[in-house]
């Protein structure tokens, strides 16, 4: 083989190589070991009497994690928040998309107005909802005996607490959905929709036949992004309520904190943290598959 | 011709000064700077609590020594792993920590710490027998060795409205419906018929309702500080060894013990009585609500005081009373398995969290200039501008620091002597109880506050949620191994070993 041609292979392929391949280290150091070393936890002991020993355990964290009642507790709690929360603000943020595409008067203030809740820390959320539900000097309770109903105890209430801080993600992650919509709607060719107009298609007609299929993508991609977002919710519940009362607003990711760092039972809380990766990978693989044979249906 | 007299006589005085030094083998210069061109390393909590006072002494330190303090901070999730990570890999990357109480079991049992009594005996300006004897015989020791100097002393106490309680009318009122003549509450029991009184009227005459009482009850907080805080006269028999956590023969856990579970059941029956929402409200809550004037009782740390008194948008300054915990007429008596009636009222103060307090590593390259700093930040003087500066985190531990009346007042507060008479009742109580310290300490806090939280919201009964506690408990020292733990347990309360 020519000079020219093994330089230029080198140059073609092997060069190339050479030059990912320190990314790859590092993406394999920043992400597969820690991965892998909290697999191996969620399989050890962690003591740190007589300095920091890992032994292997077995099943042992396994077992403890299906006998235990707060793991129950805390992934119904954090099931139940994503699939209500993620369901309204995809109805929410899709009718807020088709108000706003209708190009009503002042629609460029709204999409701006809207889009600063997403803006927020989620800290500042917490703590911003955690005044406003207030039970003695918040503004809900201030206005709701003006309109002659009852003080609510929002973040007290064993029954309500878990709506109030659905409420609370509604509030900030609808203007995500319709973020990820009216992306989707511009995308939409207009010569179809008037097609489809001057051929006497109706609003709904519209809707139902035309802008929904072709928004399916899209949407797929925004309830899969937010519901695995959702699942993984820590930081306002931390704020609103700790968990609290109780352990009725205590969700995966809060339980897995509060075992792992806070009581440093560091294999249990790696155990936890795997189940919920668990969790969010087997209903992100059945929303797929689901969403999958919608597409084929639509497409039909 | 004077002018060069005085101006011999000067040189004179040098050289025989110089002379005399050297003799003595003494340096002027390195007197004087006897840590230059050494850095020690100061690890504590994100300022400005804790952390402030490093910040305010190390210039001075500085100046004096000529070695160089460097201080890294962390927010309080992350003191742990990176103070053990720092010891257990031999990392040395700090000289000092100032941590809590409740971690020196950990930090000592596993020789982490540098031991201090050689230093203390040989320390002319510490002053140690300055320091309350619960801080530097309990707190700061491990198995009857000095790992610590305290930093700050931290107790529960109680807080009552003087002008809700010494008025006529509600002390008329009060007696026509309970019997017998209202007073800052004694007892538990008091507590509760005061706090059901002032609840839910505007007793202050403000034109809002007011609230009975305010406590910490949220869940991931410091709700547990709290409980103890009630269930440890229930549970603790003066001269007896600490029935308040593990029996200390057997380290069988004791939280579901009868004391206990009535001291829950008080616990969850002020939920009534208490501001809406207490039960969601950690202590920097109460301190805002107490200070507003919402609720007639409180407790707290040192800081509802500080707050109540001194904090520009206080509704309620000179008008909080305060006192030692309430006590009980009985408590239950682990080693008999009975109850035992007091003719006077049995109070067991809780030194909830038990404070900050300073080690040093024990493989520090400088363990003689870090303790140097140490003894200059816990010096009765200044401690005690530390005690009296806001915003440092460091409460009164020192005889001095109670004495000294002028700091306080300059500080803000109306009634100093009686806010540091409750402190100093409570930490020089003969009966008073120090918090759980031994490794895992925070693993047995957790389970008990998960299920603290439950009975406090409904989903169990204070039986029901203790003996889960119990069962937690003594899986987390199967787990820790019993043994050890109970060497760690009976060495925490200064007791035998074997």
């Amino acid at each position: 083989m020519p000079m020219t041609n093994i330089l230029s292979s080198f140059r073609g392929k092997k060069a190339g190589r050479a030059f990912i391949l320190p990314a790859v280290i590092i993406l394999l150091l920043l992400t597969i070991f820690p991965f892998l070393f909290s697999l191996f936890l969620s399989f050890g002991k962690v003591s740190f009497l007589g300095g920091l020993q890992i032994h292997f355990a077995g099943l042992k964290n396994w077992l403890r994690l299906f006998n235990d009642e707060r793991f129950y507790n805390a992934l119904s709690n954090t099931v139940l928040i994503a699939v209500i929360a993620v369901a309204m603000e995809y109805v929410l943020g899709l009718g807020l998309v088709l108000l706003l595409n209708r190009g009503v008067k002042g629609s460029t203030f709204f999409r701006v107005l809207f889009f600063l809740p997403m803006m927020l820390t989620p800290i500042a959320v917490g703590y911003m909802w955690r005044m406003m539900f207030n039970p003695t000097r918040g503004p809900i309770n201030h206005v709701l005996p003006l309109l002659g109903l009852p003080a609510v105890g929002w973040l007290t209430e064993p029954k309500i607490v878990l709506y109030s801080i659905i409420l609370t993600d509604i509030w900030q992650w609808t203007p995500f959905m319709i973020l990820i919509l009216f992306a989707g709607l511009q995308s939409i060719p207009p010569a179809l929709l008037e097609a489809a107009k001057v051929d006497g298609a109706s609003g709904w007609r519209l809707f139902r036949e035309i802008i929904f299929p072709l928004l399916i993508p899209a949407s797929i991609a925004a309830i899969l992004l937010r519901t695995i977002e959702v699942l993984k919710i820590v930081d306002k519940i931390y704020i609103l309520t700790g968990g609290g009362p109780g352990i009725y607003s205590e969700s995966m990711t809060l339980f897995g904190y509060s075992l792992g760092l806070r009581a440093f039972d560091l294999a249990y809380g790696a155990t936890i943290a795997f189940s919920l990766f668990a969790t969010i990978l087997v209903i992100s693989i059945i929303f797929l598959l689901m969403t999958r044979r919608s597409q084929e249906i639509s497409l039909e | 011709m004077f002018k060069k007299t005085r101006k011999s006589r000067l040189i004179l005085v040098l050289c025989v000064s110089a002379v005399l030094l050297s003799a003595l083998g003494i340096s002027p210069a390195l007197a004087q700077k006897r840590f230059e061109g050494i850095e020690i390393t100061v690890f504590t909590q994100t300022p400005p609590f804790i952390a402030k006072p490093v910040q305010m002494f190390r210039a001075d330190w500085e100046k004096e020594t000529g070695g160089k303090v460097r201080l890294i901070t962390a927010p309080w999730a992350e003191l742990y792993p990176k103070m053990f990570s720092s010891f257990a890999l031999g990392a040395k990357n700090y000289d000092i920590i100032i941590f809590p109480a409740a971690y020196l079991a950990d930090f000592a049992s596993n020789e982490f710490l540098a031991p201090l009594d050689t230093f203390i005996a040989a320390d002319t300006r510490i002053d140690w027998l300055d320091i309350l004897p619960v801080y530097r015989e309990k707190i700061s020791t491990y198995a009857g060795t000095t790992y610590a100097i305290t930093m700050d002393g931290d107790s529960h106490m109680f807080y009552y409205r003087r002008d809700a309680i010494e008025n006529p009318e509600h002390q008329a009122k009060f007696k026509a419906e309970y019997g017998y003549d209202l007073a800052p509450p004694k007892t538990w029991a008091e507590v509760r018929d005061v706090a059901e009184f002032f609840n839910g009227w505007d007793w202050d005459g403000d034109g809002r309702e007011e609230y009975g009482v305010v406590e910490g009850m949220r869940k991931g907080a410091q709700g547990f500080w709290t409980f103890f805080s009630r269930s440890a006269a229930y549970t603790s028999i003066p001269g007896q060894a600490q029935g308040l956590f593990f029996d200390p023969e057997t380290m069988n856990p004791l939280i579901n013990d009868p004391g206990h579970v009535r001291a829950l059941e008080d616990w969850i029956e002020m939920i009534e009585f208490g501001v809406p929402g207490m039960i969601n409200m950690d202590n920097g809550e109460v301190r805002s609500v107490y200070a507003a004037g919402e609720a007639a009782l409180a407790i707290d740390w040192g800081d509802v005081g500080v707050i109540s008194d001194t904090d520009p948008g206080s509704t309620v300054k000179g008008k909080v009373g305060y006192s030692i915990l309430p006590g009980t007429t009985r408590a239950w008596d682990y080693v008999k398995e009975s109850w035992v009636d007091f003719p006077e009222v049995n109070h067991a103060p809780y030194l909830a969290f038990g404070g900050w307090i300073a080690g040093i590593d024990a493989k520090s390259d400088n363990v003689e200039a870090a303790y140097d700093f140490l003894s200059y930040l816990g010096s009765p003087e200044n401690s005690y501008i530390c005690v009296t500066t806001p915003e440092t985190g460091f409460n009164p531990y020192r005889e001095s620091h109670f004495e000294k009346l002028a700091g306080w007042y300059g500080y803000g507060f109306v009634h100093p002597e009686d806010y540091l008479g409750a402190i100093e009742a409570t930490i020089a109580h003969s009966n008073v109880q120090p918090d759980i310290r031994i490794p895992g300490a925070f693993r047995y806090f957790e389970a008990l506050d998960a299920q603290l939280a439950m009975a406090l919201a409904g989903a169990k009964t204070a039986k029901q949620a203790l003996d889960d506690a119990a069962k937690e408990w003594e899986a987390i020292s199967q787990d820790l191994g019993k043994e050890k733990q109970l060497k760690n347990y009976r060495a925490s309360l200064g007791l035998p070993i074997e």
